[in-house]
């Protein structure tokens, strides 16, 4: 165990990251001030027009620093944040309808498709496995 | 091809058991015997019970390479397996009253912020919150 005071391998290779990639502290508090924003309003209709007004960036530098600060794109992002959500929504009974249009998806194909892609099962069917789930939890 | 297991090396299986159940509040799937005192045993997020499962993996008892290389990194201080939280404040401040010993207090960089505990089995253990 290396003593306290001294700075370990890895801290010396944290402080070296931290120096050549994540010295523009502007820069990273506007983008996670993008992501707070899609955060809170994922259920609207979000895109980079939208975002880059918020923050007065342009849409394309705003597209480039999301994706270099949190590794995948905005719309990435926002697709991830939507169906995580449903997940939640879908587990509370919410009908696939109701969910796909509550957090901000525009048509049940759309959604469908990229909840199936996300998950690996249609969101009636994940519905269906947690209303059994929980039944056996109860009843078994 | 699915990503369902995350293995994790320790030295005392029923040690590990305890710090990751009692302390780090993850629950048992499955624990079943194999032999020679060794258990395959996986633990789940309470809240993420059908997401990957961390594999209590006795590698350093009988490889000697897996031991060494555990060594390696914890004197380094290298995290090689971390876990996501909501938030890392309140978790350093929750193990630190269990006395979990941290070697990174809570340091944000970036998009995320993080904080580094010995797991008292062999391994440096990184918790991360995104920013």
């Amino acid at each position: 165990m290396p003593h306290l005071l001294e700075m370990t391998f890895y801290q010396e290779k944290i402080n070296h990251i931290k120096a050549s990639c994540y010295s523009n502290d502007q820069q990273i508090q506007t983008i996670i001030e993008t992501r707070q924003f899609i955060d809170t309003n994922f259920e609207k209709d979000l895109n980079l027009n939208v975002l880059s007004d918020v923050n007065s960036t342009s849409k394309y530098h705003l597209h480039r620093l999301f994706k270099r600060y949190y590794g995948l794109t905005p719309k990435q992002y926002l697709i991830d944040k939507r169906i995580e959500q449903s997940k939640k929504n879908l587990k509370k009974g919410m009908s696939v309808t109701e969910t796909c249009f509550a957090v901000g998806f525009e048509s049940l194909g759309s959604f469908s498709k990229l909840f199936k892609t996300k998950t690996g099962k249609s969101p009636s069917k994940f519905q269906k496995e947690q209303v059994s789930r929980s039944e056996l939890d109860t009843n078994f | 091809m699915k990503v369902t297991l995350i293995s994790i090396p320790v030295r005392d299986q029923e040690k590990a058991l305890k710090f990751y159940t009692e302390k780090l509040g993850f629950i048992i799937k499955k624990d079943a015997p194999l032999g020679g005192g060794n258990r395959w045993i996986t633990l789940v997020s309470p809240e993420w019970q059908d997401g990957p499962e961390l594999l209590l993996e006795p590698a350093p008892n009988h490889f000697e390479p897996s031991k060494v290389f555990q060594d390696a990194l914890m004197e380094a201080g290298i995290p090689y397996t971390q876990f996501d939280v909501d938030s890392v404040d309140e978790e350093y401040d929750r193990l630190l009253k269990l006395d979990v010993a941290f070697s990174v207090q809570p340091t944000e960089m970036g998009t995320v912020k993080f904080a580094v505990f010995n797991d008292t089995c062999g391994n440096n253990i990184q918790i991360v919150e995104t920013l």
